[in-house]
């Protein structure tokens, strides 16, 4: 019998609630409401994350984002600023019990587990995608997937981005730079050092091709058969009630 | 407040926010891109420091010992180089 974990689906929702519906997610595994679990989404408004440890002042524009109706928020994973277009980002998540053979004591390790399943989706594209550590999916040495991952009540929570599409222009808009001479000079840089699956192929890929690839990529790495689902009343319940107290809160957002 | 910022070889960003009273850490903040396991600890690390000598291997050793003692893990960063980063701070700016 093949192990069967719940797809999810949520399409589009604003940047507090992504949020707030993945821990809310993970909350709900580790009391075993629900099965180890694989969500596709995207952010409409565009938002741009932080991570855990950074500052909001420091890493990010907030006029520019207010100007251009992007959202900011803080994630509850380490790593780094990252800008979420609506148009150009798939965004996964996955959410498995501590005890399951794809993780390990070792982070390292874990995150390299848990990113074969989308660098198989990737191959199965035609994209030849690698594992970069510490969190990064390249192709041809440059960075096309950026990941992060927590730990905690029994379960592991990771979440990434995986790039159909890439703007820099409008990512060093809502970023903060160290001035603006500079500017110009990281856009080419990202440029240089990130790509996309459409810049990859040369071709428009779909949000539905993509996850489908993705889809059979977790399927064939991981030994198992992901089945869709829906949302349960419980982890919507706690999302709205996350979202509210906690992602879309100024104490959250700005605590440091 | 002294302040700096310390990109570790093939890893992280790190920025510290640095103040003292005589040659001791009065407040740190830390924040950067790096992984710390579990986050939320961050602010014990900080409140640690308070007190701790500006001496970059002293600090050193104590951030050694509460990841040590409280089980944490580090990702992309040492504790070698949040020291290097605050040390660097408050040097530079005299």
């Amino acid at each position: 019998m093949v192990e069967k974990w719940r797809l999810l689906d949520t399409g589009l929702n604003d940047a507090f609630y992504n949020m707030a519906l993945d821990e809310a997610i993970a909350i709900a595994r580790s009391r075993n409401i629900v099965p180890n679990t694989i969500r596709f989404f995207r952010w409409e408004p565009s938002a741009v994350s932080i991570g855990y440890f950074q500052s909001m002042e420091e890493e990010v524009d907030i006029e520019a984002c207010r100007r251009l109706g992007i959202d900011y928020v803080r994630r509850r994973t380490g790593g780094g600023a990252v800008y979420h277009d609506r148009d150009g980002e798939l965004t996964y998540s996955i959410v498995v019990s501590e005890d399951h053979p794809l993780v390990s004591r070792d982070f390292q390790k874990t995150y390299e587990n848990l990113c074969s399943g989308l660098i198989k989706g990737l191959r199965l594209l035609g994209v030849p995608a690698e594992f970069r550590p510490i969190n990064d999916i390249v192709v041809g040495g440059r960075k096309i997937s950026g990941n992060a991952q927590t730990r905690g009540m029994n379960v592991v929570h990771q979440h990434g981005t995986i790039l159909r599409d890439v703007n820099p222009t409008i990512m060093f808009t809502v970023l903060k730079v160290p001035s603006e001479k500079i500017r110009d000079k990281m856009i080419k840089s990202v440029e240089e050092r990130v790509t996309s699956i459409n810049r990859y192929l040369g071709r428009e890929v779909s949000f539905e091709e993509l996850r489908g690839a993705l889809i059979s990529g977790f399927e064939e790495a991981f030994g198992i058969e992901l089945i869709p689902g829906k949302v349960e009343d419980f982890e919507e319940r706690l999302a709205i009630s996350l979202k509210r107290e906690k992602y879309s809160t100024r104490e959250w957002n700005f605590r440091r | 407040m002294f302040r700096a910022e310390y990109k570790v070889e093939g890893g992280k960003l790190i920025k510290v926010q640095v103040s003292k009273r005589g040659e001791k850490i009065d407040f740190v903040r830390i924040t950067g891109d790096f992984f710390m396991h579990p986050e939320e600890l961050i602010e014990d690390l900080e409140k640690a420091l308070v007190g701790c000598p500006l001496d970059e291997k002293v600090i050193a050793e104590a951030i050694r010992c509460f990841v040590r003692d409280k089980g944490v893990v580090l990702l992309g960063v040492s504790p070698e180089d949040f020291a290097r980063c605050i040390i660097r701070a408050v040097s530079h700016s005299g």
